[in-house]
């Protein structure tokens, strides 16, 4: 990162990186038969949450009661994996000397407003990973990897809704 | 031993465990745990995201369809993402939305 401590690695080329990546997904496939997701794990603790405060309503829920019935939470495949990217990432970062407390921003917003749009815009993407089934990981990279045509329909809208929102929140990032 | 294995149990949550880290590593080394870095294609000026993207798709495509082709692999064995086109496209544009907002 630009900003980072002098002493910190360069980042890889992208390309290297992507390479990576797509090995990573590739496995997956292979010993599990799908591909690596992401937003499936929030939706699962979302549901654990919804049945633990109200478990009436969440049981008579369909969609919630599915998560509910697939077992405890910590036997999920995509749980454990999202907590392993995690750690993945701090150890990524902190073993290239980029590890720090800071609050990635553009230089013109406060950290409140930057803090409530983070938490706005997550969770859109929450109620829009519900509404596709999938997001930029488990829908766009895994379905784009196997050339499912919902993958490539969801990325080419998920580009028109960033590329447009961008330049009405340009003073968040830039 | 057929492939894809479809592990399940205590080897699968281990290869979730696995899986993930090395996810997560690679990501953060290729810069992609800058936001900024992110959401730079959406604004023009850096097309990380959208390089790793492209390779990792393209990489993923190239193994898979290689382990096929020699028999090593069986592609109807592998849970291919269904059509669902109107909620993927509503979904897709929605989350564009939100990732442009909070940088995710």
């Amino acid at each position: 990162m630009v900003t980072a401590t002098p002493a910190s690695r360069p980042y890889w080329s992208p390309y290297v990186a992507g390479v990576a990546l797509g090995l990573i997904v590739a496995a997956t496939y292979v010993l599990m038969g799908y591909g690596p997701g992401a937003s499936g794990a929030f939706a699962h603790l979302a549901a654990r949450l919804e049945g633990a405060l109200a478990p009436g309503y969440a049981a008579g829920n369909p969609f919630i009661a599915g998560y509910l019935e697939s077992g405890r939470l910590w036997a999920q495949w995509i749980v454990v994996e999202v907590v392993g990217i995690a750690i993945g990432g701090l150890l990524g970062a902190w073993s290239a000397g980029r590890f720090a407390w800071r609050l990635e921003a553009g230089p013109r917003v406060g950290a409140g407003r930057r803090v409530l749009f983070a938490f706005v815009g997550g969770a859109t993407v929450g109620l829009a990973s519900r509404i596709a089934q999938g997001c930029t990981s488990g829908l766009a990279l895994s379905g784009g990897a196997v050339l499912a045509p919902g993958a490539w329909a969801f990325t080419a809208a998920f580009m028109a809704g960033g590329f447009v929102t961008a330049a009405l929140v340009r003073r968040i990032w830039r | 031993m057929s492939w894809p294995l479809e592990l399940e149990g205590a080897g699968a949550l281990a290869t979730a465990l696995a899986i993930g880290m090395a996810f997560g590593f690679v990501l953060e080394r290729a810069g992609l745990g800058d936001p900024k870095k992110l959401l730079g294609l959406f604004y023009l000026e850096d097309f990380t995201m959208l390089k790793v993207m492209i390779t990792a798709i393209a990489a993923a495509a190239a193994a898979l369809a290689l382990l096929a082709a020699t028999g090593a692999i069986d592609l109807a064995g592998l849970a291919v993402q269904p059509t669902y086109l109107w909620p993927q496209l509503v979904g897709g544009l929605v989350l564009g939305i939100g990732f442009a907002v909070g940088g995710y």
